[in-house]
């Protein structure tokens, strides 16, 4: 499955939703979504990973340097994960003590 | 964009070109190939997930930009007895250290692979350098 990407704005942040894979061929069209994002001001960002089959390392590298762009805004970016196989893998590389992860968008939204 | 698959009684050989749009095709294989050990999708999620990123490694990091490198195809072969053994080798030396300035945008490369296999090695023969992984069945 490849890569889906929906936006919306709710409650002041902007959630992308992803679904399919997130890998070395894909990662870049994520990248280029954050990166357009935060270049039209939106600083505090929600990936809702809930619909993603797979994510690798190129995948990790891309959320992070997101983290990293939002953060030169005084913004935010917080994960929607409750996958296990998923979250293993944020465990693995030692991310999941980087990233906020939420088990739903209410649980993310309401974390503000 | 070229890729080819070969079987024998106890292994699977697919070489890819240096496209990441195949390493898809690579993880596919390798699944199905671990799903013929009959362990559980925990397991076939891990050898699937170990090959695919053994192979984007091979590939280069720079296609985290969306560029192509050009270069010698990537083969993986995937077999199984007592273990299941998955080499992913390709032409050309390859960097395996994760040098303090070489993470993509804050993630080491190997990281992921050496966390999520016990058994992991890299070796190099002659112009070929080979990255093997195994797990007990």
């Amino acid at each position: 499955m490849d890569l889906s990407l929906e936006t919306r704005h709710e409650d002041g942040h902007t959630i992308i939703e992803v679904g399919g894979e997130i890998d070395v061929y894909t990662a870049p069209r994520l990248r280029d979504k954050i990166t357009e994002l935060v270049s039209d001001g939106n600083y505090n960002l929600v990936i809702d990973m809930e619909k993603v089959d797979f994510l690798d390392s190129t995948g990790l590298g891309v959320l992070v340097g997101g983290l990293k762009k939002v953060r030169a805004h005084d913004g935010s970016m917080r994960l929607i994960c409750n996958q296990e196989r998923l979250l293993k893998i944020f465990r693995i590389t030692g991310l999941a003590k980087v990233f906020a992860i939420h088990s739903s968008q209410a649980d993310a939204l309401a974390d503000l | 964009m070229s890729a080819g698959a070969a079987r024998t009684a106890t292994a699977v050989t697919v070489t890819i070109a240096r496209d990441p749009a195949l390493v898809r095709t690579v993880r596919l294989v390798a699944a199905s190939v671990a799903r013929r050990t009959n362990k559980d999708e925990e397991f076939v999620e891990e050898v699937r997930l170990a090959a695919g990123e053994a192979c984007a490694l091979l590939l280069g990091q720079s296609f985290a930009d969306g560029s192509v490198a050009p270069g010698e195809p990537v083969a993986v072969r995937i077999s199984f007895n007592d273990t299941l053994v998955v080499d992913v080798s390709t032409s050309g030396p390859v960097d395996v250290v994760d040098h303090p300035d070489s993470d993509v945008d804050g993630v080491e490369p190997w990281a992921l692979l050496r966390g999520l296999i016990n058994d992991f090695s890299v070796g190099q023969d002659g112009d070929v350098t080979t990255v093997s992984m195994s797990w007990p069945l």
